[in-house]
């Protein structure tokens, strides 16, 4: 039985889309893996700590995107020294933004984390609605909704997370986030593990370094098939 | 105005819908500027807020009909058009409920006396995009009515920082309580100090120094209160009002099976009736069209730990959203096609508490 620590960063802040939801499927699937996931929730004051294998990050407001980011700059420094000895970290949206090169929040350009090579700029449409894409890690699509309304783009050092198929990705339709190693950052919320419980395994296999058997779970597969069958 | 009344007859009549919206719909794009012309020399409330709406424009309306003839829109048609369809009707009083992003319109043009905010946070994101854009709005409105009271409960920080732009307001509070979109203060963008239910930012923004205070109590009792305080503003006395009423829950009876019907749309509004379940067994609908919100992420900011050891059964055009949360959350669901199939499976005289999706619940209720 393994043990991993799963750290939910400034939910407080990056809990509007309903994102926080991620790390409990974490915990769920990890069980049948026979891992026993425990949550760290890290409050906006907290230090961010050393000993987490998969770090998650949500969805937010601008105003608290920008709170999230300062607070995790307070902490710079963990995150070079969680990254560098291969902790997993899965941003959404706003998240993901953070942890790019540069967004763009109440009007302002700011400097990300720049953990993920790219870079974010406002747009003046909402991208709003279901997501379907064609993973670059695993073999089926992925689903989801999205509700933002930055375009990013990829610099060299990065890989789409996905290739879309339904809907707007980082704003041109094309792709969706990216991916660098552990790090991995999405548009799609669900929240996404929830609709790919398959994605949760694959990162608790990179989280712990184990190949894991395939898990029987009837009604995570209904689930994850219907959403990817409507999304056309 | 003949083409507007008619075209709500043939909607009602020839169509069966409510007739609600469509003479307001055709007389909007008739004369655009029908709800100033319409609002002139009446005294105009309105209502706005993410939940309780409904209820507490009823409530408010009973309110202010001791003052003299109301009219209102009851049945929760409460967009620009819906307002227009209700101003229609000769009445010296108008109390009107109104959608959190129509407020603005609705109030710029009809001038009210009064403007009732109940309190904001996460619902309909596709459509609202953020809890602060919607505040955001309410601030910028309030500047700039000078005459019109707002009435508000600012233990909802959103609630707060709307009226403090506002000229004229009553800041209420009931004692405080915790807000789950309130880590970040909506005036300042900084990180919010709460003390227990209680937050005071650097900035000032506070719930701390009301102009009025009262006990703590339900949502019901909260909306309850802020009716006849808003009622006070034009000089209604203050009524005694059912709570049970301000709940927006029915009772209805299914062949023997007796069924507590109430709405659910958000993250709060769940919250608050999950806490009044008391039935053994449970029936939840979730559907996710365009008024209950096209996604269901918020699910999953919900605990459902009430339900827990219940015979809940999930049915509606999104059950599997809600089974799979519950799955995770280690509550076991049964699905079921449909409301009736569900419903049938109760034996007659037991009680069943169920809690429907918008869509749903006006299925069921009836509009």
């Amino acid at each position: 039985m393994s043990r991993i620590n799963i750290v939910r960063i400034h939910n407080e802040l990056l809990g509007t889309y309903g994102d926080q939801g991620n790390a409990e499927v974490l915990v769920f699937r990890g069980k049948f893996h026979g891992i026993t996931g425990n949550i760290i929730d890290v409050g906006y004051n907290d230090p961010l700590p050393t000993n987490g294998d998969i770090y998650l990050l949500g969805g937010a407001e601008d105003s608290a995107q920008l709170l999230s980011l300062e607070a995790m700059q307070r902490d710079r420094e963990v995150l070079d020294l969680v990254i560098e000895r291969g902790a997993v970290i899965l941003a959404v949206c706003a998240g993901f933004q953070i942890i790019g090169n540069s967004f763009g929040a109440n009007g302002k350009e700011v400097t990300g984390l720049g953990l993920l090579d790219v870079t974010t700029t406002p747009g003046d449409k909402r991208f709003v609605g279901d997501v379907r894409i064609k993973s670059t890690n695993l073999s089926i699509d992925l689903t989801g909704f999205e509700n933002h309304s930055g375009k990013t783009v990829l610099g060299s050092n990065a890989t789409p997370f996905g290739k879309v198929e339904s809907g707007y990705g980082n704003g041109d339709g094309k792709y969706d986030g990216a991916v660098s190693g552990n790090i991995f950052g999405t548009y799609m919320h669900g929240p996404i593990l929830a609709r790919n419980p398959e994605f949760a395994d694959l990162l608790l296999t990179r989280a712990t370094g184990r190949k894991y058997a395939q898990i029987t779970d009837p009604l995570a597969s209904q689930y994850a098939t219907w959403r990817r069958k409507v999304i056309k | 105005m003949l083409i507007a009344a008619l075209s709500g007859w043939v909607s009602k009549t020839l169509l069966r819908k409510s007739g609600k919206t469509i003479p307001g719909k055709v007389l909007l794009q008739l004369y655009p500027k029908a709800l100033q012309a319409l609002s002139n020399n009446r005294t105009v409330l309105l209502v706005s807020g993410t939940n309780g709406k409904t209820s507490t424009t009823k409530a408010l309306s009973k309110v202010v009909s001791s003052k003299g003839p109301t009219v209102s829109n009851s049945t929760g048609s409460n967009l620009d058009r819906g307002a227009a369809t209700t101003l229609m009707s000769h009445s010296k009083f108008v109390v009107l409920e109104v959608d959190e992003l129509h407020l603005t319109k609705v109030a710029s043009e009809a001038k009210p006396k009064v403007v009732l905010l109940l309190n904001l946070s996460r619902d309909q994101l596709h459509r609202m995009h953020e809890v602060k854009r919607v505040a955001d709005r309410w601030h910028q409105l309030a500047a700039t009515l000078p005459e019109t009271t707002f009435v508000g409960d600012i233990d909802d920080p959103f609630v707060a920082y709307a009226l403090s732009a506002a000229t004229n307001k009553i800041g209420i509070s009931f004692g405080g309580k915790k807000h789950k979109d309130g880590a970040v203060c909506p005036a300042c963008g900084k990180y919010m100090k709460w003390n227990k239910n209680n937050y005071k930012c650097s900035c000032g923004l506070s719930n701390t120094n009301p102009d009025q205070e009262y006990e703590n109590g339900s949502a019901a009792y909260r909306n309850s209160v802020l009716a006849n305080v808003a009622g006070s503003v034009i000089g209604a006395k203050p009524i005694a009002i059912n709570e049970a009423e301000l709940e927006r829950s029915v009772v209805k009876d299914y062949k023997g099976v007796i069924a507590k019907l109430r709405l659910t749309k958000n993250p709060a509004s769940w919250e608050e009736a999950l806490r009044s379940v008391s039935s053994q067994d449970v029936v939840l609908i979730v559907n996710a069209r365009q008024v209950d919100g096209i996604d269901t992420s918020w699910l999953w900011d919900i605990s459902f730990e009430t339900l827990r050891n219940r015979r809940v059964i999930v049915t509606g055009e999104r059950a599997l959203d809600i089974a799979y949360r519950l799955h995770v959350q280690g509550i076991k669901s049964e699905q079921s096609e449909s409301f009736e199939k569900a419903i049938s499976k109760f034996t007659p005289g037991s009680s069943v508490d169920v809690l429907a999706a918008y869509t749903a619940y006006f299925g069921l209720v009836g509009a």
